[in-house]
């Protein structure tokens, strides 16, 4: 669906490049997380993939043809959301809807049941204007879904969004997933990249140092072990134990036999703790 | 057809941001004020007011319309759907044509008592509406906010008005007539006072030859400027 190869931009007037010959590729149906802190180069990325920027070196091949070939087309089968609501302010959120959906070939002729999938039915004839940045953010990606396209971008989907309304989101964009649609998903926060990616890349700098799936990175670069916290008498006490020796361990089957457990853990990593481990940067 | 709905999203988004009751008063106010001149001095104020005022709007408008559409991110929006940036641009300057020929024909209909050259004040208009709203595109170049382009405006805007003023009190300065401002004023004086048929032409061929260079000009630069500036 989308392959990065040696792909490189400055932008016009400087020589300093701020994407460094970077490489990837999303499957059909995949969830791919571009990670990094702000100014690593996620957005100019996103915005070469898309078509915003002009001028980059290596290749961009979206939908079986390269970027720089495709025509005005190539918006029928994409659609983004970027991190910022950009709505009509004094038009209402079925009008912004219906306003954005009639300049696609495929309209949309369930605008209410997407509003309503968001939670804003109560609101939909309401002026946008008197919208939370929550509410505006919920609007915003039911915008770029309207006409079914088969590629999303979402830049930080769930920024300002309350935990319910970001689960709403979140489970949205699994439903897409189980649809075959392609997800590239642009954040820093990890938990909503451990919750939802296939596949995530590390951008630092302009340079991709790491690809892989988040449960492969934990595996990897976590510390294999277990541990057991339990109560004894009115301490707690904590043991740890390798992975690897816990089926031929007579202290583990022990301790869950005769002490009462307070919690047990595999000591995996935080995709942040490895972010930071791997890049030496942090997260902000 | 997508510039169709271009063009009715513009109607609807100028009516909404209340473009279109301030243009009502406006209207209004001139229909009154100038019915009460005697019809002598209509002839020379009636074009003078459509000229100045109605013709203008292109270019007070489009300012505001597309640093309206810039700060509340929606042009950034716009660039990722199939509408192409020729179809944002012609739907921008029919919406305002229409606006411009609608108020300049209800002050001349309302207001002005004599015969007139309904075509010729029909292109006139039209001609100087078009030519003011792609003058007023580029003059947002590179403007992040209303009071930028207010600023930015103004110099603009007196490249225009002064050789228009010295044209219009010492006529005999022919090299003005260059000035587009002073072809359009000479399309719309002429609609009410008489104009040779070669002169209009010429003013005719002269705007629609600088609309088609304006607008290319335009469209090549709308996502430098508009979008990424």
């Amino acid at each position: 669906m989308l392959k990065v190869s040696g792909l490189e931009f400055s932008y016009e007037g400087t020589k300093t490049k701020v994407i460094k010959g970077i490489d990837f590729h999303i499957k059909k149906g995949e969830i791919f997380g571009f990670l990094g802190p702000s100014g690593a180069g996620k957005t100019t990325t996103q915005r070469i993939i898309i078509g915003l920027l002009q001028g980059y070196g290596g290749s961009v091949e979206v939908m079986g043809k390269e970027r720089r070939d495709w025509g005005q087309s190539f918006f029928e089968g994409i659609g983004v959301a970027f991190d910022f609501p950009n709505l009509y302010l004094k038009l209402t959120a079925k009008e912004n809807l219906e306003l954005i959906s009639s300049y696609y070939k495929n309209k949309n002729e369930n605008i209410d049941l997407l509003i309503e999938r968001v939670g804003l039915l109560p609101d939909k004839d309401k002026k946008v204007e008197g919208f939370s940045k929550g509410m505006k953010m919920r609007l915003n990606f039911i915008r770029s879904i309207l006409h079914n396209p088969d590629l999303l971008f979402f830049d930080e989907p769930t920024s300002g969004l309350d935990p319910l309304n970001a689960k709403t989101i979140k489970d949205m964009i699994i439903d897409l997933k189980a649809q075959g649609k392609t997800i590239f998903l642009t954040t820093h926060n990890m938990t909503v990249a451990e919750q939802l990616c296939d596949k995530v890349a590390f951008i630092v700098d302009g340079n991709i140092p790491v690809i892989d799936s988040p449960k492969d990175l934990k595996v990897k670069h976590g510390s294999h072990t277990m541990k057991i916290e339990y109560y004894d008498g009115k301490k707690t006490k904590t043991e740890e134990f390798h992975m690897t020796e816990i089926k031929n361990n007579q202290r583990v089957f022990d301790i869950l036999k005769t002490k009462d457990i307070k919690t047990i853990h595999s000591q995996e990593a935080t995709l942040e703790d490895i972010f930071i481990k791997l890049t030496g940067r942090e997260l902000v | 057809m997508r510039i169709l709905n271009a063009l009715r999203a513009d109607m609807k988004f100028q009516f909404k941001q209340g473009f279109y009751f301030v243009y009502v008063i406006l209207t209004l106010f001139y229909m009154i004020v100038i019915s009460q001149l005697p019809n002598e001095y209509a002839k020379y104020v009636v074009p003078i007011v459509i000229f100045t005022d109605p013709s203008f709007v292109g270019f007070f408008f489009i300012g505001g319309l597309v640093m309206l559409e810039k700060v509340q991110g929606v042009l950034q929006c716009l660039v990722v759907t199939p509408l192409q940036p020729l179809e944002y641009l012609l739907a921008k300057v029919i919406s305002l044509a229409v606006l411009a020929e609608a108020a300049g024909f209800a002050i001349t209909l309302v207001a002005y008592r004599e015969g007139f050259n309904w075509p010729l004040l029909f292109i006139g208009i039209l001609l100087t509406s078009i030519f003011f709203t792609l003058y007023g595109f580029i003059a947002t170049n590179g403007c992040n906010s209303i009071n930028q382009y207010l600023i930015k405006m103004l110099p603009y805007m007196l490249i225009l008005t002064i050789p228009t003023i010295i044209y219009f009190i010492t006529p005999s300065l022919w090299v003005l007539q260059l000035v587009p401002s002073v072809a359009g004023l000479n399309l719309v004086y002429g609609a009410f006072n008489g104009i040779a048929l070669v002169e209009a032409v010429m003013y005719i061929c002269y705007l629609v030859t600088l609309n088609v260079l304006f607008f290319i000009k335009v469209e090549k630069s709308f996502m430098k400027n508009m979008v990424k500036g």
